[in-house]
């Protein structure tokens, strides 16, 4: 028995001989670390897959990772996780300054935070052109973005049939559901393997057709621009406008709450996006949100939004009401 | 005959060639991390050598595929065509109320299987798929399906009903089911024929303590009661499981940490147990070791631990009426002498008088472990559930051959 043990590989062994087969995702690209790919990198290493993410500088790659390490832990107090699960995650995990680590990934997502707004669209089609340069040909390269549309990010590519729109939920990471968008040149073929991905993170698909603001963006923006009305109205105060929606449609976070989630900036630009696109004032911004974004009250990051933080990003209630 | 056991897990699948004419393995293995990065085969020929298989297994067909593929390859296997394969036996996890023994598998069968689902949602789904595999592969093949829960559905109502409205049995089948039932028949059946007595006479307990961990009372033969329940949560307490807890302190831990459903359940499958008490492992090798330096905490754990053991051979036995043969098996029971002894010991009363020195010396053999005097026969048997699987299809298939059915 102390024979030692051979090596072999499978695809010699099955009944019907087959070629080396590499369909199953093993390894995840990630450009931009903030909530949204930090979110990326835990799921996705939770489900075994290498994760290789990268960010502007080193202090960023060291913000990134202590975001994960803090939601990670926030798991584990909650019971969600145990601390060897941590252990194999975090190892599963590389942060990197240099674009070119980036090959050998199954798949990579852009998932980056832009500065300036008008810069947007042309700063994704550069990373898209990097994020080409140096990863396989069958290599998938896709977007977080709701409201920029996957065609046009894709355009100038050399192989356009691998870009895909994935929409992950940023307010509530947990919720295991992704809008998946298929562009005018994406292929059946990066679809399907698309799908087997989010399969693999254990994630619902939804296929949405190519459309600014997909389901979810553009379903809450009206919400939360009908909400600022009936704040700006007087017809009832921030915290009823949430209880109403909690309690009375089960959501379980109110639109207000959601909104300092998500990040106040984000939102103006999701709505002008979707706006641009549609030209319906319904997806204008309210004033009310420009306001609070020109005074930086940006949501829960910066500790003050629709309402105020403390430094855990817990509420501060405001005192209790009369009745 | 030869016959093939499959046990198809979620992210695993473990498989044995049995030769029916002496009952041996010819040869073994299993695929792990299933549809995940990595994943590999595992097979042990014939000869002992140990082959593993790297490559991309996507889904239980690919990886059955592979294993056919392995065992009729001129290189490693041990079989010279599929043709070679007599039968397939299935471990499936829930049977629910319908299937009391091992049943043949037919489109009816299945459609039972894809019903119970609901009860076990984990564990159902990819013992169906590795069915349907073998049926796409080699249709020919006749599939047997070897149940957990079959052997404990010899229970009476007033050893399955919980205290909850009646309603939520007829609604959702919520009542005691048990698992381990392959293990818990073995072993009893087993001891029986060691100890050359007549099951139909003896009041049996069996101790089947691993990762997880059950006792089952087994009178005449017949499962009357088990400590697993719905779910294998309750019960004994095991590795990361809590076992036996008041569903009071379970509401009020919910309701204090906030936790969902998602997270209670890994609370009490993941987080409790042998691992929550102590928080250095759910392996009782290094709680043992961790005790021995004078670690309170594991000290604790492993008196609650044979404790727990202790109260239900205690309860069993009132059950039963008495005790006739107690049977240590799993992992635990097999190798952990000082928790046979923790569990075993002070039960004099009963007739249980354990001969410590041959239980110190017992590690994973079959053997008698109580003193000549003792009434009580303890036995360490280790258990085999492949084997039973086999015997099973075997008598099912041969069975069919003779009805012509």
């Amino acid at each position: 028995m102390s024979k030692e043990i051979i090596h072999e590989p499978i695809e010699d062994f099955g009944l019907s001989k087959r070629t080396k087969s590499t369909s199953l995702f093993s390894r995840v690209g990630i450009v931009g670390c903030g909530l949204i790919g930090q979110n990326l990198a835990r799921v996705a290493s939770y489900y075994g897959l290498d994760v290789v993410f990268v960010e502007v500088s080193e202090e960023k790659i060291d913000e990134a990772f202590s975001g994960i390490i803090q939601m990670l832990d926030h798991r584990i107090e909650h019971w969600g996780l145990t601390e060897s699960e941590k252990r194999a995650m975090l190892s599963r995990i590389e942060g990197t300054t240099d674009i070119a680590k980036l090959a050998g990934c199954d798949i990579v997502v852009e998932a980056i935070r832009p500065v300036n707004r008008g810069m947007k669209i042309k700063e994704r089609k550069e990373i898209f052109r990097q994020i080409e340069e140096v990863v396989d040909r069958n290599c998938i390269i896709a977007t977080n973005s709701a409201t920029v549309v996957i065609t046009e990010l894709s355009s100038e590519l050399q192989y356009k049939d691998r870009c895909v729109s994935i929409h992950f939920f940023v307010s509530s990471p947990e919720a295991r559901i992704i809008e998946v968008v298929k562009g005018l040149y994406t292929s059946d073929e990066s679809y399907t393997k698309v799908c087997k991905f989010v399969t693999q993170i254990n994630r619902a698909m939804v296929p949405v057709d190519e459309s600014a603001g997909l389901i979810s963006v553009r379903i809450f923006v009206v919400l939360l621009n009908e909400a600022c009305e009936i704040l700006m109205e007087g017809v009832a105060s921030l915290e009823d406008v949430d209880m109403t929606m909690k309690i009375g449609f089960g959501m379980r976070l109110g639109p207000f709450e959601v909104a300092d989630k998500m990040g106040l900036d984000k939102i103006v630009r999701w709505m002008e996006n979707i706006y641009g696109e549609f030209g319906d004032v319904r997806y204008k911004p309210s004033p009310m949100i420009k306001k609070l974004v020109r005074a930086r009250h940006t949501g829960v990051a910066v500790g003050q939004g629709f309402y105020a933080y403390d430094e855990k990003g817990q509420k501060i209630l405001s005192a209790k009401r009369s009745c | 005959m030869k016959i093939l056991v499959l046990n198809c897990g979620s992210s695993s699948i473990k498989y044995q060639l049995f030769n029916m004419a002496d009952r041996k393995v010819v040869s073994k293995g299993g695929i792990e991390k299933l549809g995940m990065k990595g994943s590999f085969l595992k097979h042990t020929r014939e000869d002992g050598q140990v082959v593993i298989f790297e490559g991309e297994i996507i889904d239980h067909k690919a990886g059955i595929e592979y294993i056919l593929g392995v065992l009729t390859s001129v290189k490693h296997g041990c079989l010279k065509n599929l043709e070679e394969i007599d039968a397939v036996g299935h471990r499936v996890v829930h049977g629910g109320e319908k299937f009391k023994s091992s049943v043949f598998i037919d489109e009816e069968v299945k459609a039972e299987l894809e019903r119970n689902i609901a009860l076990a949602p984990l564990h159902n789904p990819p013992n169906l798929k590795g069915i349907t595999a073998i049926e796409e592969l080699i249709p020919e093949v006749p599939q047997v399906s070897v149940f957990d829960t079959a052997f404990h559905q010899t229970m009476e109502p007033f050893a399955y009903m919980y205290g909850i409205p009646n309603i939520l049995y007829k609604k959702y089948g919520i009542r005691r089911y048990g698992f381990h039932g392959t293990s818990h028949r073995y072993v009893s059946e087993r001891v029986c024929e060691i100890l050359n007595r007549d099951i139909k006479t003896q009041k049996i307990i069996t101790c089947h303590l691993g990762n997880g961990a059950s006792i089952a009372a087994v009178k005449n033969g017949k499962s009357m009661d088990t400590s697993m329940g719905f779910t294998p949560i309750e019960g004994l307490i095991m590795g990361t499981r809590s076992g036996d807890l008041d569903i009071g302190a379970v509401t009020f831990i919910m309701d204090k940490e906030e936790l969902g459903l998602r997270s209670l359940n890994a609370l009490f499958n993941k987080h409790s147990g042998m691992l929550g008490l102590t928080g250095i492992s759910s392996d009782m090798r290094e709680i043992e070791k961790a005790r021995e330096s004078g670690n309170e905490k594991a000290a604790l754990a492993l008196d609650m631990y044979n404790y727990r053991v202790k109260k239900y051979i205690g309860a069993y036995a009132a059950a039963m009426g008495g005790l006739d043969i107690l049977v240590f098996t799993g992992g635990i029971g097999e190798n952990a002498d000082t928790t046979r002894q923790g569990s075993a010991e002070g039960l004099e009363y009963m007739g249980v008088e354990l001969d410590v020195e041959k239980n110190r010396a017992v590690h994973g053999t079959e053997a008698e472990i109580s003193l000549d005097s003792s009434r009580v026969k303890v036995m360490v048997v280790p258990t085999n559930e492949e084997l039973m699987i086999a015997l099973d299809t075997e008598q099912i298939v041969l069975e069919r051959s003779i009805t012509g059915r």
